[in-house]
């Protein structure tokens, strides 16, 4: 007898339709026709890990793999802590930063309850929430940027969590120390404060704040950082959150503990010790890729968004998820905007000069 | 666009074995649900006809002793009645809208079956309702006064025009404007009735943002909703300030996008014709012909955007179909593994199912494959005659090239003087491909 599916599932998991992730490579290949694909749709870093993750990967002992690591990522979970100067039991780590946003929807969210992000922003927050049940308020980006006023009128006795994206994907636009300091305090510790720093290595801007610096004086401020883009290894899924201790002891509980692979913690842990200047080096490569697309894109007359992190957004005159079908033909994949509310905007990452050339090459070709 | 914060449909439910001695009760039912639901007399007694002929069939031929589920279910905006049957091959050939009850006498084919309880409603289909069961749904729309003839004074648009989901009275207006700016055959009837509109709305069953100054008054708006499980469909968007059609047209579409785009809709279809300021942002379809009373003919252009990449995905088809399947997947860009099926001797035995859809306001039938069977030229053949019979104009086939037997109509299809008008992608369990009749023999 088939379950039925209809009274066992909740209606909001059976009304959510399932993200469906790009099929493989060689797949890919197969059904545009391309002998070879410049990916430049995840924001991944094209110089791949720092060499001492890279030398860990490489020499990952095969009997590892047969033992469990650690639970709750003891050694990463430390050197983190040292890194920020704050101790271990405030930083939780997860199978990607994905997994902590869930971790925070269930530790401080029910039915009933909502929380409050941009329209235009990072969806994961906005998934987790509505297939939990959870109402996701989407308050329109202002001229690009988070709206915190509007953000704050949103606000009832319901709302749990706000989540910024900070700086913003895909926009790149940031709030200011001054601004986010503002936020905080008007918010007043109602609610907890999700700051999202996936891209925080990329940013140079003086005035851009430490979201892990403002949590002694904020406790409600629980920040995200991820080792998937500015350190290279995304493959692994790893990211952390880090918080107020009373905070992360609330969200532990729903925490999946060996969620973690053992490769990944060795990984994060080389990346946080890199002292060879990995950092530096992407950052010039996103320097030199930036300026030479921003002057491509401006002689080719199309409107760029180009702010912090290492991707911008092109306005097409036409629809952008036409326009990858027919760079996916040319060979270069990059992410149609549509899904996070803009249309006719194309997301695209900032990689090496080959990658960078082939893609204006190609859109060249599509929009003659 | 979620349904999960809705308040579930009020329904009504009763089940009985499929007895002609029940047909009293069954009719009594619906009558009843009728009457608690705020039907008028005359949609009442349609909707009660249409019962009794369904249940009819159910007890002479689909499952006769039977039992039976029948649903009344109050949709706001319309009534709808429900039948689930148990199926066996025996006699899956009546739920064929053009079946007879008592096939032996030639004659009397076009007085019975479910073709007669078609006529009294406004829809009518067929779907299939999990293993060995059928569920057969027909509506009947409630009556609602048309929009009033006088027009509005007019006057400038003050301040920014803004978009925004409107209230009841501000989708009136919407509708009542829209109606007027575009009467054409493409636009659906219930833009003539703004009551309904607004029902339709609070019902879930359809969406709408309009564009209005800070006075008020509306300059444009959009209405959308799902088509199938997958593809919104797209009403407009309409302007009212023509010297700001292009800002309001794509403000409008904007509106409409950022409510879909995370939803589980994958694309975007416009049939009722686009505005030249936003067709940059669709890719054009093609276009259906719509034949009109009185020998009237038209174009029926349809436009299409994909929210998200195209995942790709594998179609089934028959030889005859494959060039017009590669010219389209090509112009469109469109990833798609075609795959080729055979008859290759295998033996198909028992009856067919089409179902049925019909839009009598457009004098529309559209059918699709429901079962397959050893019968499907003999089937077509009978759906075209009895539906021409029946005044339908406009007779479209819709084949899912996800399914991989419906690619055995291909054939049949072109034989009886159907030919392929369009794709539309993603809307069936891969993309759909829709044959239009011309009604020439080969």
């Amino acid at each position: 007898m088939e379950p039925n599916l209809e009274r066992l599932v909740p209606a909001c998991v059976r009304e959510f339709e399932p993200y469906i992730p790009s099929k493989p490579d060689h797949e890919l290949r197969n059904l545009y026709g391309c002998d070879r694909l410049y990916r430049l749709n995840n924001n991944e870093n094209p110089l791949g890990p720092p060499p001492g993750a890279q030398e860990i990967i490489r020499r990952f002992p095969p009997p590892l793999g047969a033992v469990y690591p650690s639970g709750d990522s003891y050694d990463l979970r430390g050197e983190i802590a040292a890194f920020h100067g704050i101790h271990p039991d405030q930083v939780l780590v997860g199978n990607g930063a994905n997994e902590v946003i869930t971790f925070v929807i269930k530790a401080f969210c029910e039915p009933g309850d909502n929380i409050i992000t941009a329209d235009r922003t990072f969806a994961v927050y906005e998934w987790v929430a509505v297939f939990s049940g959870i109402e996701a308020r989407v308050v329109p980006l202002k001229e690009g940027r988070f709206d915190g006023p509007a953000m704050l009128d949103r606000i009832d006795d319901a709302t749990k969590v706000i989540f910024l994206c900070n700086p913003n994907n895909p926009t790149g636009t940031y709030w200011s120390r001054d601004t986010l300091v503002a936020f905080l305090e008007a918010v007043g510790g109602r609610q907890i404060v999700v700051v999202d720093e996936a891209y925080f290595e990329f940013v140079e801007a003086g005035d851009y704040p430490d979201g892990v610096s403002l949590v002694g004086a904020y406790p409600n401020v629980v920040a995200f950082r991820t080792f998937s883009k500015m350190y290279g290894i995304a493959g692994l899924r790893i990211g952390y959150l880090a918080g107020d201790r009373n905070v992360v002891d609330m969200i532990r509980r729903t925490c999946v503990v060996y969620s973690v692979n053992a490769v990944a913690q060795a990984a994060a842990l080389a990346c946080l010790r890199d002292d060879t200047g990995h950092i530096a080096r992407t950052r010039a490569l996103m320097r030199q890729s930036r300026a030479f697309l921003r002057e491509e894109l401006g002689r080719m007359g199309l409107p760029v968004i180009c702010g912090e992190g290492n991707f911008l957004i092109v306005k097409l005159p036409g629809s952008d998820t036409l326009a990858y079908r027919k760079l996916m033909r040319e060979g270069v994949m990059i992410r149609p905007m549509t899904g996070f509310r803009y249309p006719n905007h194309i997301r695209v990452t900032l990689a090496g000069m080959e990658a960078m050339e082939a893609f204006i090459r190609a859109l060249k070709k599509i929009l003659a | 666009m979620s349904a999960a914060n809705r308040e579930p449909d009020p329904v009504l439910a009763m089940q009985l074995e499929a007895r002609p001695s029940f047909l009293s009760v069954v009719t009594g039912f619906v009558d009843s649900a009728a009457r608690a639901f705020g039907m008028g007399r005359e949609e009442t007694l349609k909707i009660g006809l249409a019962a009794e002929e369904i249940f009819s069939v159910a007890c002479e031929r689909i499952c006769p002793g039977k039992p039976v589920d029948i649903r009344c279910l109050d949709g706001k905006y319309f009534m709808g009645v429900a039948f689930r049957f148990p199926v066996s091959a025996l006699d899956m050939g009546a739920l064929n809208i053009t079946a007879s009850a008592r096939c032996d006498r030639e004659e009397d084919l076009e007085e019975t079956g479910l073709i007669l309880a078609s006529r009294s409603v406004d829809r009518l289909r067929i779907d299939p309702d999990g293993r060995n069961r059928v569920r057969l749904s027909v509506e009947k729309d409630k009556s609602y006064p048309p929009a009033p003839e006088e027009s509005p004074a007019p006057a400038a648009f003050r301040g920014t025009v803004a978009t925004a989901t409107p209230d009841g009275e501000t989708l009136k207006r919407y509708v009542i404007q829209a109606s007027r700016l575009s009467p054409g055959p493409l636009l659906p009837d219930f833009f003539r009735y703004p009551g309904k509109v607004v029902d339709m709305a609070a019902a879930g069953d359809v969406q709408a943002v309009v564009a209005a100054d800070e006075t008020g008054r509306v300059a444009g708006g959009i209405l959308f909703r799902f088509l199938t499980e997958r593809v919104v469909e797209i009403l407009g968007p309409q302007v009212f300030d023509p010297p700001a059609t292009e800002k309001v047209a794509a403000d409008l579409l904007d509106a409409c996008i950022a409510r879909t785009a995370r939803t589980k809709a994958i694309g975007l279809v416009s049939l009722t014709g686009l505005p030249g300021p936003v067709q940059s942002q669709f890719e054009s379809l093609g276009a259906l012909t719509l034949f009109g009373k009185g020998g009237r003919v038209s174009e029926r252009p349809a436009w299409y955007r994909l929210l998200h990449e195209d995942p790709g995905c594998v179609v089934w088809t028959d030889g005859a179909l494959g060039e017009f399947l590669q010219g389209e997947y090509g112009r469109l860009f469109l990833a798609r593994e075609i795959r080729e099926v055979r008859d290759l001797g295998e033996t198909r035995s028992g009856s067919s199912i089409f179902s049925a859809e019909v839009h009598r306001e457009r004098s529309e039938a559209v059918l699709r494959p429901l079962w397959p069977g050893g019968d499907l030229a003999a089937n077509l053949e009978r759906h075209v005659r009895f539906l021409g019979e029946e005044g339908f104009l406009n007779l479209l086939f819709e084949l899912d090239l996800g399914v991989s037997w419906h690619a055995s109509l291909v054939p049949v299809l072109l034989g009886r003087g159907f030919r392929p008008g369009m794709i539309l992608p993603f809307a069936g369990q891969a993309d759909l491909v829709v044959f239009q009749y011309h009604g020439t023999e080969p």
